[in-house]
């Protein structure tokens, strides 16, 4: 067990598991002292029937202030207003949130606002801004993958002034998150394997980047275990509730590692394939992930080794000499993204170039790599890689990861 | 990775390990909204060093803080209904505990009574507490037992029970953790590894308990040698103390069992510290949930031994392993303090006669796996020294 010379760690959050969660709910607003939640959701949450599931599962227990499914899928600050209006109208007490990131930051957004008795959000952005208790939020989360219910940042768009507003709070997180096996059930085979390689690559990336500590380490550990171990079945038979309810843990162990522990290339060039070129989070993730690994390999090995033992098994483990560890956790993260691939007909990419959109068109043209690769420069999560990363090398990483190639890692510059 | 199909889990608690982590101090309670925190520390448990590190890290923050360095070994309801006074007429808005233990103890207590503005009658016939309280810091040295971050705390005879009463922040800081001798460290280590067997081996474990439990045990596999040889060495005395605090979390979500039920027995009835009852109990209780069968003793070897020996032993062998490691970490332990902490319970100065009050307090403990004649043979064992028959 690794002590580092300073380390932080946190996580606020009670959870909640199993598959009789939400049950649990009207007791866990009682706790603090809440009866009446407005609900916050988005048109597909709804329209896949997991809020009949979660008041049916709740009414006898609360009155039900009102339910919003109006949330867009980038948060927009207008809805943010429009919903804590909603809130004081209808007299509510506290926030459910049943969805995935953006449902989750529009949430936390009306929680500043109806807490703080805000009109202007702007001027509690910025890290640290809150300085006191919220209005009880419970988040119920429908993707196995993001974390967000468990971090305390929320960023809001506000859309006619074009600018990012992000908040940063222990204020902010939610005093409860549930993880019930029924609210992930009705994620296609595809959404499932994509979010589930998001949330490997959190926990993996968490591991072996610089930031990590004894407790990001435990929580990233176990997670692994429970994503290899769960995500192919997840995709394969999607009413499988144990495996669901498994990969919602694990996902949130992950949240909680890398939330604690920062991130490094997969994330710094994920981020930018993502807004270069549109391409969902997970996809990146599940793509870069190899790459990454390999690229860090001459720094990383150490811990990239000890993930065989999570990933695969004590068998495979002990028969895979020490030196051939490191090597063989990226064959079977590649041997899982071939998985995914065939057990979704085609649509889990294992490179960039077979990212399509809707209409069946390629969403990274190779042209755009030399557009991501300086991207990725500015973005935040490159401080924390093992290896210092320069334009060059996110070039060569991103042209592998294009074509589906193995790094060729005698290229790499050793700093 | 098994799990129960349903489980909560709660630790409020933010870490702050390390070098300088006293610094962040002022910062941290910033962010809680805390503006002048009362420190509540004792001059006759506390080094008077760790009291003057303490302050001197503060001075430089311009914050006032408001230091009261008198709890004693055995404080009393007097003491909390005083500190509630002083609290109040000076408006501090939060506690510091500054050292482990009755410290903390005393901390948690007086925090009740000042959060919920009552008093000390009040809180005894009532220990229920149902809401947040004001914020707790814990700044633990070297004598901890792993109860400071937990949910419990125990007072004149009540316990208390909820996780409104976990710290919002523990400080793990080099200079406070180092012990002042070798069996000090050995019984904060042996209290933290106890505890974190006990929640890493129960039924109804759950991953995220798992997490503190898993790193608990490696830290005090990886370091109780040097620990406990040289107490005063910065950095396994703080990877102790992490472990300490780790397993404050870990058995604050697991269902309580035959390991701290029987350490809070011994603590009550003889007053020695959690660490030396939990610590002679432990290989017996092991023995004993080994031949009962249904605890997860194979899956301790990862943590005690690291990935390659456990991968590389039998699944069939796992547990042996697992117990002769423990063994040999309590011999070796024992032989460094050079036989100043007792092995057995006989050795601690328990009479025989009172084994059978052992037994019938310890029924009185919630714990369902009750078994009057296994425990039984147990506490024999323990008394005697020799393995579980």
């Amino acid at each position: 067990m690794l002590l580092p010379e300073y380390y932080e760690f946190c996580c606020r959050v009670q959870l909640v598991a199993g598959h009789k969660a939400l049950e649990r709910i009207p007791a866990l607003l009682a706790d603090l002292g809440a009866k009446k939640p407005l609900i916050i959701t988005d048109k597909g949450v709804a329209g896949a029937g997991l809020i009949t599931i979660v008041t049916e599962a709740i009414k006898s227990g609360v009155t039900i202030g009102a339910i919003a499914d109006n949330v867009p899928p980038d948060s927009d600050l207008k809805v943010v207003n429009e919903l804590a209006g909603m809130y004081k109208q209808k007299e509510c007490d506290s926030l459910i949130a049943v969805g995935g990131g953006s449902v989750m930051d529009t949430a936390k957004g009306v929680n500043i606002i109806v807490s703080e008795n805000a009109t202007d959000l702007m001027k509690f952005s910025g890290a640290g801004a809150l300085k006191r208790v919220l209005k009880p939020l419970i988040a119920v989360p429908t993707t196995a993958g993001t974390g967000s219910e468990v971090t305390l940042v929320a960023v809001i768009k506000d859309h006619e002034k074009h600018i990012k507003m992000a908040f940063t709070s222990y204020f902010l997180l939610p005093n409860v998150s549930i993880l019930d096996s029924r609210m992930t059930m009705t994620m296609p085979p595809f959404i499932t394997s994509m979010t589930g390689m998001d949330a490997l690559t959190h926990a993996v990336e968490a591991y072996y980047c610089l930031q990590k500590n004894p407790l990001s380490d435990s929580h990233a550990y176990a997670a692994i275990e429970l994503i290899s171990k769960n995500l192919l079945t997840a995709v394969k038979n999607p009413t499988d509730k144990d495996s669901r309810l498994a990969m919602a843990v694990g996902a949130t162990l992950a949240g909680i590692a890398f939330s604690n522990s920062m991130v490094g290339m997969v994330h710094n060039l994920g981020h930018s394939t993502g807004s270069v070129c549109g391409v969902p989070h997970g996809i990146c993730m599940s793509i870069l992930l190899p790459y990454g690994l390999e690229y860090n390999m001459h720094k990383s090995e150490k811990f990239i080794a000890e993930l065989l033992l999570p990933l695969a098994g004590p068998d495979v483990y002990s028969k895979t000499p020490g030196a051939k560890r490191a090597e063989k956790v990226v064959e079977l993260i590649r041997k899982m993204n071939d998985d995914l691939y065939v057990a979704t007909d085609k649509r889990h990419a294992r490179c960039l170039k077979e990212v399509m959109d809707r209409d069946g068109k390629q969403m990274v043209p190779k042209e755009k790599l030399i557009e991501i690769a300086k991207a990725a420069l500015s973005d935040p999560a490159s401080a924390y890689n093992p290896e210092e990363a320069d334009y060059d090398d996110n070039v060569m990483v991103l042209e592998a990861a294009w074509e589906g190639k193995p790094l060729d890692r005698t290229k790499i510059k050793k700093g | 990775m098994i799990f129960s199909d349903s489980f909560e889990f709660t630790c409020p608690i933010k870490t702050n390990s390390g070098k300088k982590a006293l610094e962040q101090l002022p910062a941290e309670l910033d962010a809680l909204n805390a503006k002048k925190p009362l420190v509540i520390t004792g001059k006759e448990l506390v080094s008077k060093c760790v009291i003057k590190k303490f302050t001197k890290a503060f001075s430089d923050s311009g914050m006032t803080i408001g230091i009261f360095d008198g709890v004693p070994e055995n404080p009393d309801w007097k003491l909390i209904d005083e500190l509630k006074k002083a609290y109040s007429e000076k408006k501090y808005d939060s506690i510091i505990a500054l050292g482990s233990g009755v410290i903390v103890e005393v901390a948690k207590v007086l925090n009740i009574a000042v959060s919920l503005n009552v008093d000390s009658r009040k809180i005894a016939k009532d220990p229920a507490v149902k809401r947040p309280l004001n914020p707790l810091v814990v700044v633990p040295t070297a004598a901890g037992s792993g109860l400071e971050t937990s949910r419990f705390a125990h007072f004149q005879g009540t316990v208390f029970s909820s996780f409104y009463l976990m710290p919002a922040l523990i400080i793990l800081d080099p200079r406070m953790t180092r012990a002042e001798s070798k069996e000090e460290m050995a019984t904060a280590a042996l209290a933290a590894f106890a505890r974190s067997v006990e929640a890493y081996i129960a039924k109804s474990k759950n991953p995220l308990a798992d997490a503190y439990a898993y790193a608990a045990i490696g830290f005090v596999a990886g370091n109780l040698a040097t620990a406990v040889e040289k107490p005063c060495n910065k950095k396994s005395a703080l990877a102790i103390a992490n472990a300490v605090a780790m397993s404050g979390t870990a058995m604050s979500n697991t269902t309580a069992g035959l390991i701290s039920n029987l350490g809070q027995v011994l603590v009550e009835m003889f007053q020695f510290p959690y660490g030396i009852g939990m610590g002679i109990c432990l290989p017996h209780i092991l023995a004993y949930y080994q031949k009962k069968g249904g605890y997860n003793i194979a899956q301790l070897l990862l943590p005690l031994s690291g990935p390659d020996l456990y991968a590389a032993t039998p699944d069939s062998s796992k547990t042996d392993r697992a117990l002769t490691i423990v063994g040999g970490m309590l011999r070796e332990l024992y032989e460094t303090v050079e036989n100043k902490m007792p092995k057995t319970l006989k050795a601690a100065g328990v009479p025989q006669y009172m084994l059978a009050d052992i037994l019938e307090k310890l029924s009185l403990a919630d714990d369902a796996a009750f078994d009057k004649e296994g425990y039984l043979t147990v506490i024999e064992s323990a008394w005697e020294g020799k393995p579980v028959a």
